[in-house]
């Protein structure tokens, strides 16, 4: 239920939604479901919204890409990683209610239905889960009492019980707790609940080894996640140096058994997170990796319908801090709360008059009627005039500071695109550079936008590749159309350019780059070098062949449309040739683009040039494919090579050298 | 063999389509396999245009405005240059040694193209060889092995009249006489404006 299927761009992205904006993307991430890897969801690219946590997968975009919407998560937790296991950031979804759900979540709702209980309680979960690998887990136990359990008190380390009223199921940051029975200080609740919690998992585990700890709510502490998932698995993987059951944490130095919270060795104080950070680093470099703490859930169902307490993104290549900075702050801002929401009010609405404004369909923001009496062309100039102050008031405000500029965004784009419809008589390219400028606003790959790992680098150049495969081939814009379906690399990097409105311009090297890893990252555009180094962006289903046939289609037609010149030839065997400018002309092409095409096309030997004072011109090539006039075939001429006795005779004596003879 | 042969421009050149109404036939061509194709079509053009006007040899200077190389028609022509590599191309082994290069005294140059050496070259639509085999050819039909015959007996006499070689020019068939004699199958004998030759 938690997961809602994902409808991915042309490049491979998440499809956004209208308002929807792009915060952030992460590459190597892996998903999680509760505790268990979920299959061929392990390596993938996070994407960050302002409405959903999207996961594309690298291997199989089309078939296991999910995401998730933020106004479904409950809460949402930050685990840094430790040893082997990677930074996650764990997604809780409501406990849901009908009225939560959109009609979109039907699934969620019969899901819902099928099992009642809700989510959280803690006798739910795993059980009812068939593709869980631990069936039966804990049925019956609906919550075990730690009655010896133990917390250590941080400042003096004395060993108090945890009160026999503190449920770790239903405890909240709000429950008094009781002091140090040592040294009389509080200790905080997550301390408290961890110790809880450790002490349950330990005596579950001795009690039998089978069992998992699945508590639902459990898992929202990182720490205690760290220890038990480690203990968990490394019997699997390793088996002589297994800890006792209590998890306890090897010094890499001194060996000493640690006690997991402690982040450097208790007896020589070297640092416990050291291996973990080489641990992601090496991660870094290699991101299929061959082992992992985490389980995988071997079941089949990717869980798109299935109920799921929480959801882990496994970041295995670093960004998880930013990623979760900007979570929360999506998480606070709620844009998608928005999304029906009408335009912002604006502030500047008359304090002449106390009526509000009213945007107009054409997004022109227009005065409240008038209240005076005036009539005639004293009140439509005034009118006029009023309009005029009330947009310029509304573009200076906006340019007061970033901030405001973003607010009011939306109308700053209405008016745009309203005065570029208005001045229509003007000039056609200022028209198309405010219609794009109005577009910039949703281009979205930059450089703060993608995490500063290691790989920060090729990821930014992959999802710029992906930025710009989409750019092109948005239907809406048309770019690549405009342009007959080929246009310059050049061109296309000062028309992206521009379009991103003149900030975070990218670097033609970058952009180069960028445009060469298309054919790599399999996205529907092309990047085509010419036999002269020019460099041409195509749609990648359009070959070579099918250029020519193009061309060779139109020469055809030739055949049967005399040229207004005075020809004097037949041009209904020949047809005619046809220079690069009308070829441009025809398909729309640039003409370096034409001649270029042009002369693949004679590289190949579809096309023949004529040079003749009015410049290049191409015909159909019937010098190679016609024969010979008919009557001439038999006339007794050789035009074949001559092979002289002394040439066979130094065949023979080579073959002979090279010992094949 | 035996193709009729016409006197000197008596019917007009029948030029092939591709030279009448195809300008790309006048721009050699920068691909590889299409300019093999064209050299073959215009070594074929030249042979042929050769052999219905009789000519053995060719200069590059005084035809290069004959209807061979220029086609009034289309405004278009093979530039000297352009020439200049089809027939050498058709020197070369790979174009059958249709041409041979010689110079004003009549030998034979070899070596890079130049412009001032390389403007008369024979043009074999027959090479000496293959004279000499329509020569030895002629002689056995009519059985004539084995008796002597003057050199101009054979180019200008009544008894060749109608053959392909019948006036063919003296030197090329000196020449292709010579090769029947490294064949052994004629003998050459008598001096300079009198020789004789009799065929084995």
């Amino acid at each position: 239920m938690f997961f809602q299927p994902l409808d991915l761009t042309t490049a491979l992205r998440p499809s956004l939604l209208p308002e929807e904006a792009l915060l952030f993307v992460q590459d190597a991430v892996g998903l999680y479901e509760g505790k268990y890897k979920l299959p061929n969801h392990q390596n993938g690219h996070a994407y960050l919204t302002t409405h959903r946590v999207c996961y594309v997968d690298n291997l199989e975009p089309r078939k296991n890409s999910v995401a998730v919407e933020l106004k479904t998560v409950d809460r949402y937790e930050f685990y840094v990683g430790f040893l082997k296991s990677s930074a996650k950031i764990t997604l809780h979804p409501k406990a849901a209610k009908p009225s939560v759900t959109s009609s979109r979540n039907q699934s969620l709702i019969s899901a819902q239905l099928a099992a009642p209980s809700p989510p959280r309680s803690s006798s739910t979960s795993p059980i009812h889960r068939g593709s869980s690998p631990f069936p039966n887990a804990r049925s019956g136990t609906s919550t075990p009492r730690p009655s010896n359990a133990t917390w250590v008190c941080t400042i003096c380390s004395f060993s108090n019980p945890v009160p026999l009223n503190f449920d770790p199921a239903t405890a909240n940051s709000n429950m008094s707790l009781p002091p140090c029975l040592s040294c009389g200080i509080k200790p905080s609740f997550p301390h408290l609940l961890k110790a809880a919690i450790s002490n349950a998992a330990g005596r579950r585990d001795s009690q039998s080894p089978n069992q998992a700890p699945q508590q639902p709510l459990l898992e929202s502490h990182g720490q205690y996640d760290a220890n038990s998932s480690s203990e968990y698995t490394r019997p699997s993987i390793n088996d002589s140096s297994t800890p006792p059951a209590k998890s306890k944490f090897q010094c890499p130095r001194c060996t000493f058994l640690n006690h997991p919270s402690l982040l450097t060795c208790e007896l020589c104080g070297a640092p416990l997170l050291f291996e973990e950070s080489e641990a992601a680093v090496a991660i870094g470099e290699s991101i299929g990796r061959p082992e992992s703490p985490g389980p995988t859930m071997n079941g089949s169902n990717s869980g798109l319908d299935n109920d799921t307490e929480c959801v882990k993104f496994s970041f295995r290549a670093g960004g998880e801090k930013i990623f979760y900075e900007r979570l929360k702050g999506a998480m606070v801002q709620r844009k998608w709360l928005l999304q029906n929401a009408p335009p912002l009010p604006d502030s500047y609405q008359s304090s002449t008059s106390g009526q509000p404004n009213i945007v107009g369909p054409d997004g022109i923001i227009r005065p409240p009627t008038e209240r005076e009496r005036t009539v005639g062309i004293a009140a439509l100039e005034r009118q006029g005039l009023q309009l005029r102050k009330k947009n310029e008031a509304v573009i200076g405000s906006a340019f007061e500071d970033l901030d405001a500029l973003m607010a009011s965004a939306k109308e700053i784009i209405a008016l745009a695109e309203s005065f570029s419809k208005k001045s229509d008589d003007g000039s056609t390219e200022t028209n198309q550079l405010i219609a794009e400028s109005a577009k910039a606003l949703d281009m979205v790959t930059t450089k703060d936008m993608l995490g500063s790992s290691a790989g920060s680098e090729s990821l930014y150049l992959s999802e710029m590749s992906r930025n710009l495969a989409e750019y092109l081939t948005d239907d809406a814009k048309g770019i690549l159309r405009k342009e007959g379906g080929i246009m310059s690399l050049v061109d296309l990097w000062a028309v992206f350019n521009r379009a991103r409105g003149g900030v975070e311009l990218i670097s033609p090297m970058e952009f180069e780059k960028a445009a060469r890893l298309w054919e790599k990252l399999k996205l529907p555009v092309r990047l085509r070098q010419f036999k002269n180094g020019l460099l041409v962006v195509q749609q990648a289903d359009r070959t070579d062949d099918k250029t020519i046939a193009q061309l060779l289609a139109w020469l055809q037609e030739l055949h049967h449309t005399p040229h207004s010149d005075n020809i004097n030839w037949d041009y209904e065997t020949f047809g005619r040739g046809v220079t690069a400018q009308e070829t441009a002309q025809r398909f729309g092409w640039s003409v370096g683009v034409a001649s270029e095409e042009l002369e693949m096309a004679e590289e190949k030997g579809a096309l023949c040039r004529e040079e003749g004072v009015e410049g290049l011109r191409f015909w159909e090539n019937w010098i190679v494919e016609m024969s010979d006039d008919d009557d001439v075939n038999d006339d007794g001429i050789d035009v074949e090579p001559v092979h002289t006795v002394e040439d066979m005779e130094q065949v023979q004596r080579n073959l002979e050298d090279m010992g094949l003879i | 063999m035996s193709q009729p042969s016409p006197s000197p421009s008596s019917t007009p050149f029948k030029f092939p389509t591709y030279h009448a109404s195809y300008p790309p036939f006048f721009t050699l061509q920068p691909n590889t396999s299409t300019l093999t194709a064209q050299y073959r079509k215009w070594s074929r053009l030249i042979q042929r245009y050769c052999r219905h006007h009789r000519l053995y040899k060719l200069s590059l200077t005084s035809t290069i405005d004959s209807p061979l190389f220029k086609n009034t028609e289309l405004k278009k022509r093979l530039s000297l240059q352009d020439a200049r590599s089809v027939l050498e191309w058709m020197s070369r082994d790979e174009g059958g040694r249709r041409i041979e290069w010689v110079d004003q005294k009549g030998r034979v140059v070899d070596g890079r193209p130049r412009e001032d050496t390389h403007d008369t070259c024979w043009v074999f639509w027959k090479r000496p060889e293959e004279w000499g085999d329509v020569i030895a050819a002629w002689v056995e039909e009519t059985g004539q092995k084995g008796v002597v015959l003057t050199f101009y007996e054979l180019v200008n006499g009544e008894g060749t009249r109608g053959e392909e070689f019948h006036g063919m020019d003296q030197e090329l068939f000196r020449r292709a006489l010579s090769t029947l004699v490294k064949r052994g199958k004629a003998q050459v004998f008598g001096g300079e404006g009198a020789e004789g030759t009799k065929f084995f």
